[in-house]
């Protein structure tokens, strides 16, 4: 596995992440200290190992009273805790609703509505849930003291969405009206919730210029930002990120490939623009979705397949998880390992609390200083480094050609690029070449040229037979 | 001409720097002059050597004494090696971790592993083989017991995983060859189990192993060496599930899964205890035969080993999430390029 030094992780701002794995485990870890630079560990752990518990999707509503967590389990069951203690609130059968066998049919997406009742009464909440078979519920349940006792309270919505194929990714928009998935032999589709209507869907691409159709093969899908429900980025199996516009067009806006395996997991940035793209073999990546260009890799040594991205909404930090069986904390600016906690399992998913900070109080005023920090420290200079290293570049390339334009001569230009790259080394060199070049030029005219060109040449001959060796 | 003149400006520069050197130390790499400079080197060297036998001598000098005086012998000490310098590292298993053992019992193999399931192995080839290929795959049906050679055809790999599904075989060993020369190894866990891709390295066949023993049908003792992290800790599973999990002791037939520095080591032996038959021995066993008689049996019993069967080296290059799929298959670990930036980091 691969591993970091507890040396070069700076530690990471107070925050509390939960993470899922498949053995049905649920992991607290916390980050508690000042200057933000603590370490972050794991605190609790709530369930047993069993692997038919394996969690398969969860959805947080961290409302400041009351929060609630819901986990689907691949024995069909839906469970719904408290995320603070872990306590059971209650657990609901997604078969018995269904009425097909749950085994088969495990639960694709699950979405724990945070707004939608709220004032009807604090105490109930609604749950959407999609199978991969296609069978999307909403259901409303009154969360009584008794964990046993559920009642489910009338508006229990069941339709249809999937049509032959496997439903992969779902994903609901900010304002909790839309409703987005896609999966294998799936096109990505958007339903209205208040309705159950779809409303839209996507257009495979065309055949490329080989007459090669990629099937479609959604893996993951998210919306770019919270208030808009028409912009939303999808990966694919064929390792495609996917920019869809509902207001543009049927096929996607924007479309680019990521490294050589499937894209697993893509999380949106709170800029509505930077988004983060994990695929199977342990690749995270953030691009600028407006142009579609990488914006930098995250470097860490993670090998395993990332499964799940989160954003955490005050800080500039994302977590990712996955296969590695390692939570890794990055820093969303410098794209810097932060810290990584090893976590044993095959992990699902992660997800932030976002009230941690305001539970610990003290830990609240180191906390709010850090993002500024953050981006007076790290934020701001590299990529003004990088910058001033391009125009530089720039400059000299413009200046280059000009000369070049100028001299119509090759290779002035060339002797111009070695010293741009290297600055101080370069007189030395350039004396040294010039000498060599003022040289050969006197063998050459001392009559010396067969013999020189014949040297050459032998050089030749012995490269290319040491590389057939080499071969 | 060039080189003239070089020569000449180095040596000027050596004269130069003899009498620096007088001052301060200045290391051999730093002198130009090249005679100069092993000449220096020599000398240093000799220095070198000079104290490494003073400090032998000195150790050995203790020892004895200690020896004489009838104390404690001073502690030996370890010499430092790359393995016992290896990086920390935090999925090392540790026994007393439950969540291992939970995970373990989860795991595609448990059912194998708690003979619930027989092993039944698959073998295949890449498309094009010959010459060693065949020759390997002849002898891994003698190593692998309930071992099946299918030939390759045309086939995908994907369509004979469904195959052997159907067949109820639980894994599948698929030798992939290059230039006549077997190069990959890919072991693939079914009906769900992951694929491990290694790379095949070093390989002895039997006939060219000297003094080698011809293997029986019993079913093999199988030995995991340092399979001690996560990863190795699952390998070492998917290297377990291919083998029957009850020996057939009668047989002594040992097969070696030896890793070190993440190089797992491949070796088949027959092996026997025998009475040890030196010298001294006897005349002690003469003496207690006199003393006892013959039923008493004679103290020393060594084990000698008989290598058989082919030898060859692994390398862990993947390990997939689920059977073969390279396109849009997930990985449960894979060896990157920038994992090498340190020579005392193993992941097995």
């Amino acid at each position: 596995m691969p591993r970091t030094t507890t040396l070069d992780c700076p530690g990471c701002p107070p925050l509390r992440a939960l993470t899922f794995d498949e053995l049905g485990l649920i992991k607290v870890i916390e980050a508690r200290g000042k200057q933000g630079r603590a370490e972050p560990k794991v605190v609790e752990r709530w369930g047993d190992p069993d692997s038919s518990k394996c969690v398969l999707a969860a959805s947080i509503d961290d409302r400041k009273s009351d929060p609630l967590l819901a986990v689907a389990r691949r024995n069909g069951m839906v469970e719904v805790l408290n995320p603070l203690n872990g306590d059971l609130r209650f657990a609901v059968s997604n078969a018995s609703i269904n009425g097909v066998q749950s085994e088969d049919d495990p639960v694709a997406g699950l979405h724990l509505f945070a707004k939608k009742k709220s004032e009807l009464a604090s105490r109930s909440c609604t749950l959407l849930t999609c199978t991969t078979n296609g069978n999307a519920s909403i259901r409303s349940f009154e969360v009584n003291k008794p964990a046993a006792d559920v009642a489910s309270t009338g508006s229990s919505r069941t339709w249809i969405v999937g049509g032959g194929g496997s439903i992969l990714c779902s994903k609901v928009d900010g304002s909790e009206n839309y409703f987005l998935f896609g999966g294998k032999r799936v096109e990505m589709n958007v339903w209205d919730l208040d309705s159950c209507a779809k409303i839209w869907t996507a257009k495979p691409p065309p055949k490329n210029s080989l007459g090669i159709f990629t099937p479609t093969w959604f893996t993951s899908a998210t919306f770019l930002s919270k208030d808009d429900h028409r912009k939303f980025v999808a990966g694919t199996n064929s390792h495609e990120v996917r920019l869809y516009d509902i207001s543009a067009q049927r096929r996607p806006v924007i479309s680019f490939d990521f490294r050589e395996t499937a894209i697993k997991s893509v999380a949106e940035d709170l800029d509505g623009y930077t988004i983060y793209v994990g695929n199977g073999s342990g690749d995270l990546a953030s691009f600028d979705i407006r142009t579609g260009k990488l914006l930098g890799c995250f470097l860490g040594k993670c090998s395993g397949s990332i499964r799940s991205i989160a954003r955490h909404p005050e800080f500039p930090v994302i977590a990712s998880c996955g296969l590695d069986s390692y939570l890794r904390l990055w820093n969303v600016k410098t794209r810097q390992l932060l810290s990584a906690v090893h976590l044993k399992q095959h992990l699902t998913n992660v997800l932030f609390d976002s009230n941690f900070a305001d539970e610990e109080a003290e830990i609240a005023h180191s906390a709010a200083d850090w993002p500024l920090h953050e981006e007076r420290d790290e934020g701001e200079t590299p990529p003004l480094k990088r910058k001033k290293s391009k125009e530089k570049k720039g400059i000299k390339k413009e200046a280059e050609a000009k000369s070049g334009n100028k001299d119509d001569e090759r290779d002035e230009p060339l002797h111009e690029d070695e010293r741009d790259e290297s600055e101080t080394p370069p007189v030395k060199r350039k004396k040294s070449k010039e000498k060599k070049g003022i040289k050969k030029e006197a063998e050459a005219k001392s009559g010396n040229k067969e013999s020189s060109e014949e040297y050459g040449g032998k050089k030749v001959k012995s490269k290319k037979s040491s590389k057939r060796l080499e071969m | 001409m060039g080189g003239n003149d070089k020569r000449k400006r180095s040596e000027s520069e050596g004269g130069d720097e003899q009498p620096m050197e007088k001052k301060r130390e200045i290391l051999p790499s730093m002198i130009k002059n090249k005679e100069k400079r092993s000449a220096i080197h020599a000398k240093l060297k000799q220095q070198k050597k000079l104290e490494k036998r003073k400090k032998a001598k000195a150790r050995d000098a203790a020892e004895k004494r200690a020896l004489e005086l009838g104390e404690e012998l001073p502690a030996k000490k370890i010499p430092k090696t790359i393995e016992n310098t290896r990086e920390f590292d935090e999925t090392v298993c540790k026994p007393d971790d439950e969540e291992l053992f939970a995970g373990n019992d989860a795991d595609e193999f448990s059912s194998i592993l708690k003979r619930e399931r027989t092993p039944k192995i698959l073998i295949t080839t890449c498309r094009f083989h010959s010459s060693r290929g065949p020759d390997l795959i002849k002898e891994l049906l003698s190593v692998i017991p309930n071992a099946h050679y299918y030939k390759r055809g045309t086939y995908d790999l994907k369509k004979i995983v469904e195959f052997a599904n159907k067949k109820d075989f639980t894994s599948i060993i698929v030798v992939h060859t290059n230039r006549r020369e077997p190069d990959a190894f890919v072991i693939i866990g079914l009906p769900t189990g992951p694929t491990a891709h290694f790379k095949l390295s070093n390989l002895v066949l039997r006939k060219d192993i000297k003094n080698h023993g011809n293997p029986t049908s019993h079913e093999p003792e199988l030995v995991l060496n340092n399979f001690t992290t996560r990863l190795g800790h699952r390998i070492g599973r998917s290297i377990q599930s291919l083998f029957p999990q009850e020996p057939n002791f009668p047989g002594r037939r040992v097969v070696t899964f030896h890793n070190q520095r993440d190089f797992i080591f491949f070796r088949h032996h027959r092996y026997i205890f025998e009475a040890k038959e030196t010298k001294q021995t006897e005349s002690k066993g003469k003496k207690t035969k006199d003393a006892k008689g013959e039923s008493e049996p004679q103290g020393k019993v060594i084990a000698r080993l008989q290598e058989c069967g082919p030898r060859f080296t692994l390398k862990l290059l993947s390990l997939q999430h689920g059977t073969f799929d390279t396109k849009g298959g997930e990985y449960e670990w894979v060896h990157k390029p920038e994992m090498d930036t340190s020579r005392r980091r193993f992941f097995l």
